[in-house]
């Protein structure tokens, strides 16, 4: 298989995955524009600090309320990761190597961009509201599943797997790292009058990463910020943990043409290995703000690394 | 339901014909120029070429509204696969659609076998034409064609002269471009010897035609295209000697014009579609970079023009190509299909000359009519061009694409008079042919049905033998009146179908008079 044609594709599916992110991001702190009435506002700033979008947000000259933050980073032409550039980046990925994957892919992809160009001519930015974001979500997962249902098991598909795993991980440790870490003091003790919107901070958290139910039927007991940590970064069986998105990398990667990517493969069983033996204990005692900032810095070495090993041009 | 509205003059004389009175014909009032130049009135019968009869027939008993739905379908479908071309001199890169006309063109079996052995005499004299001008050059030292019209030409690779192309293969796939003319015969318009385009639109058209009307296919027998792929393959296999050759496309990305076809056909054939930047050379051999390490090329089908292949050899600012392609290929350790340096045998200036090279190279009458071609380099033939420009075609020498013309008959005299001032500051640059009378075909178009002006490409594959899938691709002028069916030019396309042998009851054909 071509490097480029590998390149094409784990960043296709980078970009749809970055987009999906997006959109729960956004829809969540909608939600929480809501019961934040204060208008003093730190909370509109969370999605452009955890997308690190500061830079390119303060360049529009905006003031920060929610409704520029979310017209913002949904449509922004300028801004790379807003979702419009990411579903047209993950279509001219597609399209650049539509010979690789399944009609079935291209199709679905090709489709999206179309409609999204004509919700692009019927929305007001300003007005964006759930019903585009569960769009976007929906997207991506109809062409994940047509990815499953359509593409034989070979090298395509793994690397389109490996950018699905590798930006969900670094876009849930993100949002774990602000959203949490920023506002929690990293010993958890909780003033009483907190609580309650604590409670529905937490649980919209847990809501952006489809984790609300899962925490329930884990625990049976009330949301406490140490718990969504430890089920965000070590449940082995969600599918947006830290844990189980290095699971499947690090399976991703074995099947993999070997000579070239030992030292991917290697970064990825070291990155997994912590998640598998640590406990949220040791996590809380390093610092959660520390341990997060070095799993990000462990992520960018690994993508540099499948890079090297697989896609490099020259 | 609906009826095709008589046409005026000589219209829809693809689909209708003049024919004696019948229960299908349509009486209509007939102009004919009498000898003297005076306008005669007469009436006469118009019905449908036999071998359209049953198509003509389903036609008027099927609602225009059901012919509108299924074009809306297959717009949709055509966006929904991607099926664009991107439009060239267009910074923004819009993808646009080549229009789909859900109305066919039919081709009797006897047409086509007529069109096929012209086609295999015409393709194989001229790869020996290309072969005997890179190498022994006998048509020149014969004076056949002058030596100058060859050497000079810009598209002349000198450095090709001396090298060695397996089984003197120059040209593995070919589109001819034809006409039908109001005299009922074919015309060969132009050889397309580079990187000729257009045939997955053939493809997909009839994918297309087949899923939207069921029913056609199964009153008529229309012979099958879908294994162009297969030839394809074969072609490009064979152009080898190597056992179980590594094919590859190589494209020049996804903002070139025809990309979508280069992805189709390589996913087809089940080739990889590579990019100059997948490519490199090492010790004359030529590799692609993939996740295992690097892996030989043998065969390139290349979609890239000869100047772009590789910087080192031809033009040095080039990034679409691979550096020292050429030498490896000179040493003949890659095929590139089709060879470098065909393009002298496409330029409109070398066209008149095919009919002598058949000739001269096989020893045969050329089966298909060339068009008369004025060469401005002429004096004579210069001074005739400018005289009559408002009947003529005038054509740049090295021109595609529609550009760099004019068509007399639809020019205002303004036009006509700058177009003469071009032409005489470098007539060399010039040739000129009589205005056809492209055939043309009932076309579904924003007023209804129409007649519209169509050609055809069929694609000729040469391998260890001459192949071809019948038909090739109909492109159709959709403005109405106009000549002009190149896709950059508002052109559109149509499905080709050849029809088989037991379908054309007795129908005779004249068109292969002189």
């Amino acid at each position: 298989m071509l490097s480029r044609v590998a390149s094409h594709l784990y960043w296709m599916s980078r970009y749809l995955e970055r987009s999906e992110n997006m959109a729960r991001i956004l829809d969540v702190t909608q939600s929480l524009a809501m019961l934040d009435r204060s208008a003093d506002s730190g909370g509109a700033m969370t999605p452009i600090v955890i997308t690190e979008a500061q830079a390119e947000f303060a360049a529009t000259n905006l003031p920060a309320t929610y409704a520029n933050v979310i017209a913002f980073l949904a449509w922004d032409r300028q801004h790379p990761s807003s979702i419009r550039n990411c579903i047209e980046a993950t279509r001219e990925n597609a399209r650049a190597v539509r010979g690789s994957i399944t009609s079935e892919m291209w199709e679905n992809i090709n489709d999206t961009w179309i409609a999204f160009q004509e919700k692009q001519k019927n929305i007001d930015p300003m007005m964006t509201g759930n019903e585009f974001f569960e769009w976007v979500k929906e997207r991506s997962h109809l062409f994940r599943g047509v990815t499953f249902a359509t593409a034989r098991r070979d090298q395509p598909y793994h690397f389109t797997r490996l950018g699905t795993f590798i930006e969900r991980a670094d876009n849930t440790a993100r949002i774990l790292n602000v959203k949490y870490a920023e506002e929690a003091p990293d010993n958890f003790e909780e003033k009483e009058q907190d609580r309650e919107t604590d409670y529905y901070r937490l649980s919209a958290v847990l809501r952006s990463v489809s984790a609300l139910e899962a925490y329930r039927d884990t625990y049976r007991d009330v949301i406490d910020a140490r718990r969504v940590a430890e089920i965000m970064i070590f449940d082995a069986k969600l599918p947006r943990s830290l844990r189980y998105c290095m699971d499947e990398t690090t399976l991703v990667l074995d099947e993999l043409p070997e000579s070239s990517g030992r030292n991917a493969r290697r970064i990825a069983a070291e990155i997994n290995v912590r998640l598998r033996y640590g406990t949220i204990d040791e996590v809380l005692e390093y610092g959660l703000k520390r341990y997060l900032a070095d799993f990000l810095l462990d992520m960018v070495r690994l993508g540099n690394a499948v890079n090297a090993a697989y896609m490099e041009l020259h | 339901m609906h009826t095709i509205k008589p046409p005026p003059a000589s219209h829809y004389d693809e689909m209708l014909a003049w024919t004696g009175a019948g229960p299908a014909g349509v009486q209509v009032q007939r102009q004919l120029q009498s000898s003297g130049g005076q306008v005669q009135t007469q009436t006469a019968t118009v019905g449908p070429r036999d071998h359209y009869a049953p198509y003509s027939d389903w036609l008027t008993r099927t609602a225009e509204q059901s012919l509108t739905q299924r074009r809306a379908q297959a717009d949709l479908l055509f966006r929904r696969i991607g099926i664009t071309f991107t439009v060239s001199g267009d910074d923004s890169g819009t993808e646009r659609l080549i229009p789909s006309d859900v109305i066919p063109r039919i081709i009797t079996a006897d047409e086509w076998s007529y069109l096929e052995r012209g086609l295999t005499q015409r393709v194989t004299a001229i790869n020996h034409f290309l072969a005997d001008i890179y190498h022994d050059q006998k048509i020149l030292k014969a004076g056949l064609i002058p030596r100058e019209q060859i050497e000079g030409n810009a598209q002349f690779q000198t450095k090709m002269i001396g090298v060695k192309v397996p089984h003197d293969t120059y040209v593995s796939i070919t589109g001819v471009d034809i006409v039908r003319n109001n005299d009922g015969k074919y015309y060969v318009l132009e050889d397309n010897l580079r990187v000729p385009s257009g045939v997955s639109y053939m493809l997909m058209n009839r994918k297309m035609m087949m899923r939207l009307f069921p029913e056609l296919f199964l009153k008529q027998t229309v012979r099958p295209v879908e294994h162009y792929p297969a030839l394809l393959l074969q072609t490009l296999r064979e152009a080898t000697d190597i056992d179980n050759p590594t094919v590859v496309l190589l494209t020049p990305g996804r903002y070139n014009s025809a990309y979508f076809e280069h992805t189709f056909l390589a996913q087809q054939m089940g080739v990889q579609l590579v990019e100059g930047q997948d490519l490199f050379v090492k010790d004359d051999f030529v590799y692609m970079r993939t996740t295992s390490g690097p892996q030989r090329v043998d065969v390139m089908y290349r979609r890239l023009d000869d100047n772009f292949l590789d910087p080192l050899a031809f033009r040095p600012d080039s990034a679409l190509g691979v550096p020292g392609l050429f030498q490896a290929y000179a040493k003949g350790n890659v095929v590139i299909c089709n060879a470098v340096g065909t393009g002298v045998a496409d330029d409109k200036s070398i066209y008149p000359y095919v009919p002598d090279m058949i000739k001269y190279y096989l020893d045969e009458e050329p089966i298909l009519n060339n068009v008369t071609t004025y060469q401005c380099r002429k004096p004579a033939d210069l001074s005739y061009v400018l005289a009559n420009m408002k009947d003529l075609v005038v054509k740049e020498v090295h021109g595609a694409g529609g550009y760099g013309m004019l068509v007399g008959p639809a020019a205002t005299a303004k036009e006509v008079e700058e177009f003469a001032a071009v032409v005489k500051a470098n007539p060399s640059n010039y040739i000129a042919q009589p205005t056809l009378s492209l055939s043309s075909c009932p076309t579904f178009v924003e007023s209804g049905i129409a007649p519209r002006h169509i050609d055809l490409r069929p694609f000729v594959l040469t391998g260890r033998s001459v192949r071809m899938v019948p038909g090739g691709l109909t492109r159709v002028a959709l403005r109405e009146g106009s000549l002009v069916v190149n896709s950059s030019q508002g052109g559109g396309t149509k499905d080709t179908w050849v029809l088989g042998d037991e379908g054309d009851g007795d129908v005779t054909s004249n068109m292969e008079g002189k």
